[in-house]
């Protein structure tokens, strides 16, 4: 167990972006929320896994939303509490802890809030190691865990407590009621035994988001280069260098789609990169090549500054790195690949390791 | 024919020039800046009309480019005592107003900061009501208080009604001569930065009415009847009446014009141009003659902001750049003497090696007052322990690295392109720069300034959320241009001229049919 401080929520907001790979929303807005939480409550204790009891109770708790609506009617902090208490109420038991369900973007600092208010400790894990446009992408499902009960609540002071049929049904109610909500809520998901988040999240995923932002922030303290800090953190791997020449984005139904072209630049010049994303980046490809496809990650990283791009605020001639980074060893198995790889966004292409495609 | 004056006033120097109807510089001067203000530009201004023989009738329009309010917040001097209204209860509260301000700008500020009920939800339905009675008792509060309020409603981009309503009453509690700032008016989506930036906002007009009384009052002290424009953020300009409603707008007006400026001056439509000053040397990239905005939120005195700025990069080389040496190296800055030179440099009996030094010391720059040249070679080569000629070209060689450096950072691929040369501090500039086709050093370049804001165009913009089940997109495109548009001729511009600068629709992401339209033209000022 660690306490988390406010100095710490910085680097964990600048690494769950880097998690986010474009997606996720901006974690600013659940940053500052974090930050205003353990002001007024105090700091949060961070526990691994192997510290929980087996049968202890824990929800993951996150936003769901547009992220340009989450940035302009922004939380009450109320519906929070009350989608954890709703939940309480329907189990009939207390939780006994939090976990962010994806560490990418806004929700992996998200949970901070609640845990400060309940003076509860956060568990270092997730159920994604990245962000994913669909609830039930997550490494739970895997291992045939519920999305079931939800506890969804809006800042109204609306609320709901879903039973799904399995998880898939998760997402495509919640889906439609958060539109009515006004485009935002609050869900408490996956209720699970401690026995169960040890076998089925990803561990360590708060600490490593807390290393990449050290590595982006600290780096200039350090006389390092932020990029190169960064990039040997995360084992990355560096797959082009250029400017964004072009940007087409449109919505196919509940996504925003798009396409980011990248002309390349320095050791890259004459080539070109495509970049798919659905929210999250999906597939990088170099002329017409791919060279990290999902569930593995693809940075995008402004190199002026060495701080990741999220998709909505990609803009004509900003230079940029892309970086490819190993997906969680679970998203890497064949059921993995099936509930987080190319064939669930509709590609032909297969699945092949990061490493591998860019193997010299 | 008619002609126009261009103003620029500086932290240090007050700049003006007189132009041609075709842009065509006829006159031009350098000022010291008065503590007053008016002063400096009734000096400046005196001095160009002296210059040339126009009749003051002539002179149709004045335009002044400032950065009177960026100095007044990042010195927090002169700032308003406001009030701050957020609409939107019960969302928004988990993030109070000024979070991340600050601590001593909110301390300045933040003595009375309300959140009533009210908001819209991005289709346009309420999330609550208005209560006038909450809203009113807040008011009340901050009777005698407060100068200026600032009011932040929830989608307000897409629906005002609630802003407007909250400063109709508080005109009606507070008194005719309360300045509101309306959130929809200042900023873009993200209710934070919005806020923010209707907070400064607030803050920050008194400053601008007293800059504008001080320029108006002296423009007709001078007997002139010219119609008289500020210079904002993009390169375009606003009405005297507008700067007073919104100079927030106003605030990074300095390298948009030098960069503009130094564009016009060397007639380079995309290039790099670097504004050499006292202290710094600040890079910005020049497209299609305007300056290209940087991609980062903007910070404006430690507050974050959703304002385009221009991408501006900064070196520490100036005029009065000290410089260091170590055995057989130098150092430059990163500090500088600024405007003591004349006290401080070898040059006029100081005991500071400036960058200035050296290029008194050669010639290439001539002050009144500063040492002979031969004089100041020896008293150079005295302080370094190093022959002048070696010592100066140690100097150029750092010069010239970091400038590379510079231009390197501020490009967007290998292709050499142009640099463009500008300020008091342009003879500091190496004539050759790796990476640059070329270094251009344009006629009239000192004073880039004044003349970026003498030809700057006028502009509007709008965006608006749109739900395209409800609405067809490209209709929605077309209205909104058609009110920019008529907006943008009301405000005096020229209908041949027009341009569109930002022409954008942006699906919102998770929400079928939600489109942000964003539309921006800019156009010649009407002859």
């Amino acid at each position: 167990m660690r306490k988390i401080d406010s100095n710490a929520i910085e680097y964990i907001a600048m690494g769950s972006t880097v998690l986010g790979t474009g997606g996720g929303g901006d974690p600013y807005i659940g940053k500052l929320m974090a930050k205003q939480a353990m002001e007024t409550y105090g700091e949060v204790s961070l526990i691994v896994a192997e510290e929980l009891d087996d049968g202890a109770l824990i929800v993951p708790i996150a936003a769901f939303g547009a992220p340009m609506i989450l940035v302009e009617k922004l939380f009450s902090g109320g519906e929070f509490i009350r989608a954890f208490e709703i939940m309480e109420e329907y189990l009939g038991r207390k939780i006994d802890a939090v976990m962010p369900a994806e560490a990418g973007g806004l929700n992996g600092v998200i949970p901070f809030a609640v845990a400060a208010q309940k003076d509860i400790p956060i568990v270092d894990a997730d159920g994604m190691g990245r962000a994913f446009p669909r609830l039930e992408m997550v490494t739970f499902t895997l291992h045939g865990i519920s999305v079931s009960p939800i506890a969804q609540a809006d800042e109204k002071g609306n609320r709901n407590i879903y039973q799904t049929i399995n998880n898939v049904w998760g997402e495509t109610l919640v889906g439609a009621t958060t539109i009515q909500m006004g485009g935002s809520c609050v869900l408490g998901c996956y209720p699970m035994s401690g026995e169960q988040v040890k076998k089925a999240a990803v561990h360590g995923i708060i600490s490593y988001a807390q290393k990449l932002g050290e590595c982006i922030l600290n780096a200039k303290n350090n006389n390092l280069n932020p990029l190169e800090a960064l990039i040997k953190e995360a084992n990355a791997i560096k797959l082009f260098v250029g400017k964004i020449s072009k940007v087409t984005i449109k919505t196919e139904g509940r996504w925003n789609k798009g396409v980011c072209e990248i002309m390349g630049f320095g050791e890259d010049q004459g080539t070109s990169m495509k970049l798919d994303f659905q929210n999250e980046f999906l597939m990088a490809k170099k002329d017409g090549r791919p060279v990290a496809i999902t569930p593995d990650l693809i940075v995008l990283i402004d190199a002026e500054n060495a701080q990741p791009i999220t998709a909505e605020s990609i803009q004509y001639g900003t230079r940029v790195v892309v970086l490819g980074m190993k997906a969680d060893k679970q998203w890497r198995t064949p059921q993995g690949i099936t509930l987080g790889g190319p064939q669930k966004f509709g590609y032909k292409e297969k699945f092949v390791p990061v490493e591998e495609l860019n193997k010299n | 024919m008619y002609y126009k004056i261009g103003v620029d006033v500086g932290g240090t120097n007050t700049d003006a020039v007189l132009v041609s109807q075709t842009n065509e510089i006829l006159a031009k001067t350098k000022q010291t800046t008065s503590l007053d203000v008016s002063t400096g530009i009734k000096n400046a201004v005196e001095a160009v009309i002296s210059k040339v023989d126009v009749s003051k009738r002539d002179i149709k329009y004045i335009m002044l480019g400032t950065t009177h309010c960026t100095n007044a917040l990042v010195e927090r001097k002169e700032l308003n005592k406001i009030g701050a209204i957020r609409i939107g209860l019960p969302a928004s509260s988990s993030i109070p107003t000024m979070a991340d301000f600050p601590e001593d700008l909110k301390a300045l500020l933040g003595a009375h900061i309300y959140m009533v009920h009210g908001g819209y939800e991005f289709d346009g339905r309420l999330i609550s009501p208005l209560n006038e009675e909450e809203v009113k008792q807040h008011l009340h509060a901050m009777k005698g208080q407060v100068e200026s309020l600032a009011i932040t409603g929830i989608f307000s981009k897409t629906l005002p009604d609630q802003e407007l309503q909250v400063a109709a009453w508080a005109k009606e509690i507070l008194g005719n001569e309360i300045r509101t700032s309306c959130s929809h008016r200042i900023g873009g989506l993200g209710l934070l930065e919005r806020e923010n930036a209707a907070i400064l906002n607030a803050a920050l007009q008194k400053v601008a009415s007293k800059m504008v009384n001080a320029f108006k009052d002296t423009v007709r002290g001078l007997g002139l009847s010219s119609q008289m424009f500020i210079g904002q953020n993009d390169g375009t300009l606003m009405s005297l009446e507008q700067v007073q409603d919104l100079p927030v707008l106003t605030i990074s007006s300095g390298p948009t014009n030098s960069i503009r400026g130094a564009g016009a001056l060397s007639k380079v439509k995309n290039g790099i141009v670097i504004d050499l000053g006292g202290t710094t040397s600040d890079g910005g990239v020049l497209v299609n003659f305007f300056p290209r905005e940087s991609t980062q939120a903007a910070q404006i005195g430690g507050v974050l902001t959703n304002f385009r700025m221009p991408d501006v990069v900064a070196v520490g080389i100036g005029g009065g750049t000290i410089v260091r040496f170590f055995e057989d190296k130098c150092q430059l800055g990163p500090d500088s003497v600024g405007y003591r030179l004349k006290e401080k440099a070898l040059a006029f009996g100081g005991d500071t090696l400036t960058l200035s030094d050296f290029f008194l010391a050669n010639q290439k720059l001539h002050i009144t007052g500063a040492k002979e040249a031969i004089k100041l070679q020896k008293a150079i080569a005295g302080t370094v322990a190093m022959k002048y000629a070696e010592a100066l070209s140690v100097v150029k060689d750092q010069i010239r690295l970091t400038i590379e450096k510079l231009v390197d950072k501020l490009k967007t691929d290998e292709t050499a392109i142009p640099v463009i040369a500008c300020g008091g501090g342009a003879f500091l500039l190496p004539e050759k720069i790796g990476g640059a086709s070329k270094v251009i050093f344009p006629e009239h370049m000192e004073v880039a300034n004044a003349f970026g804001a003498c030809i700057a165009q006028i502009g509007y913009e709008e965006e608006l959320v749109i739900n395209t089940t409800q609405h067809d997109e490209d209709d929605a495109l077309e209205e909104l241009l058609v009110k920019v548009k008529n907006q943008l001729l009301a405000n005096g511009a020229l209908e041949d001229s027009i341009s569109t600068l930002t022409k954008e629709s942006i699906p919102l992401a998770y929400l079928p049919g939600a489109v942000k339209l964003k539309i921006k033209l800019c156009g010649d000022l009407l002859g």
